[in-house]
């Protein structure tokens, strides 16, 4: 009955006044905080800030100071510290994989520490990959024969395999190129919306914070916690200078994420000519393929995908040889086309809106 | 090649004693180094290396460290005459040979295996501490079979010299092909010389390519 | 009396320390040989090992000749030696030159050879000569290596120059084998403990002078 319990209450972790400190340095500061169960809760700040000796003290990687830490409502050192651990999911930096096991037993790891029998720990395995996107042809391979992001792959199915609630995961993607960071942190969400685990999400970077977080924690130098909320609350109204400045000087950009573009006004393509005599717009098949002027052609900006954020307008139209944003459908075939006077518009109506306003 | 054929059994039952000779000491000094690096190597619990040191643990490393490089230092012929006094045992017996280069093993093992605790990566204990391995079976599962290439490189070192050394012993009298040198020199024989080089040679080049290919089998996950 | 006592006792006799045979004696002779044996497998060693790290040309051969020479057993060396060139000093020189030449090499070769690349690219991209690069970039940042590979062969040689005596040569192998003839332990293990503090009073220096070559910035 008491597991049911446990498992119906919302938060998953509690930091209850949780002091580390290393002598007389004080690495993370009376922290208070409760972590939602079955959503990403990213810890974000500077270097120095205390988020990765907070996630470390969880599966008690680090052993807090003062204070108490709950795991599913039990104190985190009711249990030795090797079974806390195989309890919880870890992804780290440089996915730390085992360089004499194939990709298989790597993952299947965990299982194995539990005592399942080496058979059904690699099926599972390699259904694991699977999830994550991995070719199950790269099974038998050791890690050194991985690209970067396919080894943070194997990462997560690895800290999948432990079938916990919840998965630590440290800076998991800072050590790969853009490209392949984009990709992961989009299959971090598809996984997500299928599993539903509790995600404890270290980074420093602000973008992956508000891209991936359904509640973001700042920390701020010396182990203050700045502020904890959702993405869209910190953007808006971040709770101090230091978050404010965390946040950085694109924060009224960053913010226009979370608004949708539904608002504003697609003008079809009723001819060749768009609202802007010498542009043209050339369309191959259906698609976009560059504007037309005195003859050249020159190469579009970004796309606005129907159904996309405001930001995503604005930048369609700034990225625009044209100054005219595109709008395609889902299958990439124009739509129509975007004014910037209408972006604006649909803007300042969002603001209006944000904070109670009537225009 | 005269002296070889006509000596071929006696050239063969020294060279069987010399293997011997070469491969016991070989064997039991790793398994003497490898708990005495591992201690002085010295790591926390959660997997990060103390590199950075605290004073103690860099003292006890220099410390083993600089005890094995002295035993180095004594000769070759020193050591097996002065085993005797010891061991308590009679200055022709071969058990003054094994001890002696078990000695000299550890004393170029330890410290290539202190090297070799040393290039395991700390993120992999980590990772390996953080999945939940308890500290005994991490060493085991993960540690040793990661330290392995390292100390393969200072084996294959300490096997090829040990086999070389081994010859030395028969200067008071322990036979192996050193015995060829000895018995050359007396009776004024450089093809019995040679043979013996030859032969230690030849052994060497065989045992080091046989531990190559152990180790190559023991790290295949190394090549990409 | 015990084995400690006897060898102080050896130590502490008349004319243990001078005059024909003593110890002075003794540790010159073995001073001198292995100064010139480390200085002619120097000569052959270092240039080789230069050349092979700088331009990467024959390393495989460099591998194998230094672990062949590994095998080849110095008393073997040095009993054909002294039966082909006669019982002087060139038979057990030439043998232990052999011998020095493995740690030297590999230590010359490794070091050059484990200079970051970034770094010698970064100075050949400034301009440096090829020569230029070898003895104001690499060497220097070879020098903790190349060191090594110089200690290793100095005690070696040292330790193994106690074998000349075999062959009725002098050196602190000289008490070995005339005490191993009568069984006369207290000399033996006073010539031990000479050698070894020989070696290591020897590495000290080497350490000390090490440390005055290299660069601050990479101590």
């Amino acid at each position: 009955m008491k597991d049911t319990d446990v498992l119906d209450s919302p938060n998953a972790i509690e930091f209850k006044s949780v002091t580390k400190k290393y002598g007389d340095v004080v690495a993370v500061d009376n922290l208070n905080l409760s972590i939602p169960r079955g959503k990403i809760t990213v810890f974000v700040g500077p270097s120095g800030c205390g988020k990765t000796t907070s996630l470390r003290m969880i599966n008690r990687m680090v052993e807090h100071t003062s204070g108490e830490i709950l795991v599913n409502g039990e104190p985190n050192t009711a249990q030795e510290p090797h079974k806390l651990r195989r309890s919880m999911g870890y992804v780290l930096q440089q996915a730390g994989l085992m360089p004499h096991r194939t990709i298989v037993d790597n993952i299947a790891t965990v299982p194995r520490l539990n005592g399942t029998s080496a058979k059904s720990a690699r099926t599972e395995a390699l259904q694991l990959m699977e999830t994550v996107g991995l070719d199950t042809s790269l099974a038998k391979r050791y890690p050194a024969q991985l690209s970067g992001g396919q080894a943070q792959r194997v990462g997560v199915a690895r800290a999948l395999a432990s079938n916990s609630s919840i998965l630590l995961m440290d800076e998991p993607f800072s050590a790969v190129d853009p490209v392949v960071r984009q990709d992961l942190q989009k299959e971090l969400l598809r996984l997500q919306s299928e599993l539903q685990r509790t995600i404890i999400f270290v980074t420093h970077d602000i973008d992956e914070a508000v891209l991936l977080g359904d509640y973001v924690a700042v920390f701020a130098v010396g182990g203050r916690l700045a502020q904890f909320g959702t993405p869209e609350e910190i953007l808006r109204e971040p709770a101090d200078d230091f978050v404010a400045s965390f946040v950085g000087r694109d924060r009224g950009m960053r913010r226009l994420t979370f608004a949708g573009a539904s608002d504003v006004k697609i003008h079809p393509l009723t001819s060749q000519h768009t609202p802007w005599q010498q542009w043209e717009l050339k369309v191959e098949d259906g698609k976009p393929a560059g504007w037309i002027i005195d003859g050249r052609t020159i190469p579009g900006g970004s796309l606005f995908v129907e159904g996309g954020t405001l930001r995503d307008a604005l930048d369609s139209v700034l990225s625009s040889p044209s100054g005219v944003g595109v709008a395609v459908d889902r299958n990439g075939k124009v739509l129509g086309l975007l004014k910037s006077e209408d972006v604006l518009a649909a803007t300042e109506a969002e603001r209006h809106r944000r904070y109670g306003v009537n225009a | 090649m005269n002296w070889l054929m006509n000596n071929l059994p006696y050239v063969g039952q020294l060279s069987a004693l010399h293997l011997l000779q070469s491969i016991i000491p070989v064997i039991a000094g790793t398994l003497i180094s490898i708990p005495i690096a591992r201690l002085a190597v010295g790591r926390r619990r959660d997997g990060r290396s103390t590199a950075g040191h605290t004073a103690g643990s860099a003292f006890k490393r220099g410390a083993v460290v600089n005890t094995a490089a002295l035993l180095y230092t004594i000769p070759s012929l020193a050591l097996f005459v002065l085993m005797p006094l010891v061991l308590g045992t009679s200055i022709t017996s071969p058990l003054n040979v094994y001890v002696a280069l078990t000695i000299y093993v550890v004393a170029m093992m330890v410290r290539s295996a202190v090297d070799a605790f040393e290039s395991v990566s700390p993120v992999t204990l980590e990772s390996a501490t953080a999945m939940g391995y308890k500290p005994v079976r991490r060493f085991w599962a993960v540690e040793l079979p990661l330290a392995v290439p390292v100390m393969l490189a200072g084996l294959r070192v300490a096997l090829v010299s040990n086999i070389s050394m081994v010859s030395v012993g028969a200067v008071i009298g322990i036979q192996s092909l050193g015995t060829l040198f000895t018995d050359g020199l007396r009776r004024n024989l450089p093809a019995e010389i040679i043979v013996g080089i030859v032969g230690t040679v030849v052994l060497a080049l065989i045992l080091d390519r046989l531990l190559a290919l152990i180790g190559a089998w023991l790290t295949r996950w190394r090549k990409a | 009396m015990n084995i400690f006592d006897k060898t102080w006792a050896w130590f502490t006799a008349d004319g243990a320390w001078t005059g024909a045979g003593g110890i002075f004696q003794r540790v010159a002779e073995h001073l001198g040989y292995s100064a010139l044996i480390l200085l002619i497998a120097a000569v052959i060693a270092v240039p080789i090992g230069l050349m092979v790290g700088h331009t990467g040309r024959g390393e495989n051969v460099v591998v194998a000749i230094t672990g062949a020479l590994r095998a080849l057993p110095t008393l073997g060396l040095l009993t054909l030696f002294a039966l082909w060139l006669g019982l002087g000093l060139v038979a057990p020189i030439a043998a232990l030159v052999i011998l020095a030449i493995a740690p030297l090499l590999a230590g010359v070769y490794s070091g050059i050879a484990a200079v970051d690349k970034v770094t010698v690219d970064a100075a050949r991209a400034q301009g440096m000569t090829e020569s230029q690069i070898l003895r104001k970039v690499e060497l220097p940042l070879a020098l903790p290596l190349i060191f090594g590979g110089i200690r290793n062969a100095a005690l070696q040689v040292i330790a193994t120059v106690t074998v000349v005596a075999y062959i009725n040569l002098g050196g602190l192998g000289r008490y070995l084998i005339d005490g191993l003839a009568v069984r006369d332990y207290p000399r033996m293990v006073a010539a031990v403990v000479l050698v070894a503090l020989l070696a290591l009073i020897v590495d000290a220096l080497l350490a000390l002078l090490q440390r005055a070559l290299t660069p601050r910035g990479t101590r």
